[in-house]
């Protein structure tokens, strides 16, 4: 048996027998002899705005201005042509591969066994405050081009080993097409990162993504804590992540109002400038989509945290903020006797002085801040 | 069919008493919400020989599929319940758990590892089914005791065949599930799929339709791998939050085995 055969850019390819990934909208198979590409089949017979909304990206470069080369992937998993029946009907698109092992989503981050199963000797907090700056940065430059994620998830976007991310399902992207001014609206979106307005039927909009970069930062943060987790006390017995968005209740704002399952990390090891924005987003943000820290505030605190990362100086990846006087990983390490980015859990670390640990720090900035000295005078003296 | 070489006793498997420490707890790091799964199975002897092999190939193959796929492993807990031998037995991944054990059958979805199944003995079909909506309800107040959210659960029954009583015989008995199944459906505590394969009968199917009005099947021959990933396919709906009508696409394309591009 064989699979079934399709034209792109009026080319004829076979597809793998067997879908790659299958849901209820489509299903995306492999092209034989093409590892590069796949092709997503719609479900259902797509109707003429389907068509002509694949017409319209087809046309469009989208974060086009940026250079990419090996060590820079592309960001987006754009249409590259449109898939048609042999008779000509329109049956979906092909894109870029970003698949397994290389692509990994980022749900794949958000616990321990996974993270050391999909990225071994590769992730620590530093990576993952990376990987939120990159995120905050790709929907910035997203929105500054008038597209709309839509469906943003941790299953729509997949990481590298080094960090960079991409968005998968282009297709259900929302923009207004430049030329003709048509809108094509996000028909698609995901419960858990979803904000109350579209729960409620309204359209994706960028701040309906700014709640979702939310999340997907506070997640990566906190090695996946959802911040909408969590049992409300006064709830009935379903209550879920889509109920607590909707009535508004996260523990990173109100803890009282919650019964927090015990493995949840404490929000404060995030930096204050990040935890303030998070708190406007899952407080007054959650409720007022104008009370929510856009995708650029976002980056810009990102950007400041990225250099003030601080390393533990007794187990290997384990990085913190620098507003923390102790290791977070290791005193969790110490109460659930699993570290969250070994594999093993190395030997506890000796009784620690808070006093030293602090020598320790300013003699680490001394040294660094004479190293940066020295490549400095290189310079000059170059 | 009754099988007489299996007494009418409480089974503990040796296995039971060292389960393995990862199983014995919620991992204490993974705070996603949960979605339990329960694949409620026929193991009764008419299952005897193909079926039972492609059954067990479905599940390993499965198995290997849903460790790969980094969203479902996050989330998903799997509990295996058979009927067949001389009555409902509850599987801890690969090991048996003793009668009416304490211990939650649920498994996190990356630790999960199959059961080796054997076909024999009789169909305590209803039995199994209200043991299915117990550790379900079970389930659900352990993890919300936890603070632990969880998703819509899905129980997958699957038989070849007619309930019967614990000699063997066909029986009515079923019919008392029915009103429970109905209610826990309409409010929406589980999602109840009734998958009838092989030989199965049109009293078979009857009762099918019985138990779950919107996701029952009569499918030929034993294939469980689709319906394994059809199971899968339900699951992720079930994480993006989807609509009833996604379910019900979904399993309508599992029912025909129609391709993606044929509509």
């Amino acid at each position: 048996m064989t699979g079934h055969r399709i034209l792109l850019n009026g080319l004829p390819v076979e597809l793998s027998e067997q879908p790659l990934k299958s849901g209820g909208e489509a299903a995306v198979y492999t092209v034989v002899g093409n590892d590069g590409i796949v092709v997503k089949l719609y479900r259902d017979t797509p109707g003429p705005e389907q068509e002509r909304r694949l017409a319209r990206m087809l046309t469009m470069t989208p974060l086009g201005g940026r250079p990419t080369d090996r060590a820079q992937p592309s960001e987006l998993a754009w249409p590259t042509a449109p898939a048609r029946s042999p008779g000509g009907d329109f049956l979906g698109y092909a894109m870029n591969r970003f698949g397994e092992p290389q692509h990994i989503r980022l749900v794949g981050l958000f616990t321990r066994a996974q993270r050391l199963r999909l990225f071994p000797e590769r992730v620590d907090w530093r990576f993952l405050l990376g990987v939120s700056w990159n995120l905050a940065f790709m929907t910035a430059r997203m929105h500054h081009e008038g597209l709309v994620v839509g469906d943003f998830s941790s299953n729509n976007v997949v990481v590298d080993a080094n960090g960079f991310v991409t968005f998968l399902d282009c297709d259900s992207i929302a923009f207004t097409d430049p030329a003709t001014q048509e809108y094509f609206p996000c028909l698609m979106q995901t419960a858990d990162y979803c904000a109350p307005e579209r729960q409620k039927g309204g359209p994706a909009t960028p701040a309906s993504d700014d709640f979702a970069l939310a999340v997907l930062v506070y997640q990566l943060l906190t090695v996946g804590n959802h911040p909408f987790g969590g049992v409300p006390h006064d709830s009935d017995s379903q209550s879920t992540v889509k109920d607590n968005i909707a009535a508004s209740c996260s523990y990173v704002v109100q803890p009282e109002r919650i019964i927090v399952p015990r493995g949840v990390i404490d929000p404060a090891v995030l930096p204050p400038t990040l935890l303030n924005l998070a708190r406007a987003a899952f407080g007054p943000g959650v409720s007022n989509p104008q009370a929510r820290p856009s995708a650029e505030d976002w980056l810009r605190a990102l950007d400041h945290e990225r250099g003030r990362v601080q390393s533990c100086p007794v187990r290997p990846r384990h990085t913190y903020s620098s507003h923390l006087h102790a290791c977070p990983w290791c005193e969790r390490a110490g109460r659930t006797g699993q570290d969250d980015f070994n594999v093993v859990l190395p030997p506890p670390p000796p009784p620690a002085i808070p006093k030293e640990s602090h020598a320790l720090r300013n003699s680490m900035i001394i040294v660094a801040a004479l190293i940066v000295l020295l490549i400095l005078l290189g310079a000059l003296a170059n | 069919m009754r099988d007489n070489t299996h007494p009418m006793t409480v089974r503990v498997n040796q296995q039971a008493s060292t389960l393995p420490y990862q199983y014995a707890d919620i991992e204490i790091e993974n705070n996603a919400q949960r979605l339990p799964l329960v694949l409620c199975l026929d193991t009764s002897h008419s299952m005897l020989g193909a079926p039972i092999a492609s059954l067990n190939e479905a599940l390993r193959d499965w198995t290997r599929e849903l460790h790969d796929d980094v969203s479902l492993s996050y989330s998903v807990e799997v509990a295996v319940l058979t009927f067949g031998d001389a009555g409902v037995s509850a599987w801890q991944g690969p090991n048996l758990l003793p009668y009416n054990s304490p211990v939650s059958p649920f498994v996190p979805a990356h630790l999960f590892q199959p059961p080796q199944l054997k076909a024999a003995g009789v169909t305590l079909m209803a039995e199994a089914l209200e043991l299915s909506v117990q550790i379900v309800a079970a389930r659900k107040a352990e993890l919300r005791q936890l603070g632990l959210q969880f998703y819509r659960p899905q129980i997958c029954l699957v038989t070849d065949g007619l309930p019967t009583d614990a000699t063997g015989h066909p029986t009515d008995a079923w019919r008392r599930v029915v009103p429970v199944l109905t209610e826990e459906q309409r409010a929406r505590r589980f999602r109840l799929y009734a998958i009838g394969v092989g030989g199965i009968t049109d009293r078979g199917e009857e009762v099918l339709r019985a138990f779950a009005p919107t996701f029952n099947a009569r499918l030929h021959g034993f294939p469980f791998r689709e319906l394994l990933q059809m199971m899968s396919a339900s699951a992720n709906a079930e994480q993006r939050g989807a609509g009833d009508e996604v379910f019900e696409k979904i399993f309508s394309q599992f029912k025909t085995q129609r391709p993606a591009w044929e509509s």
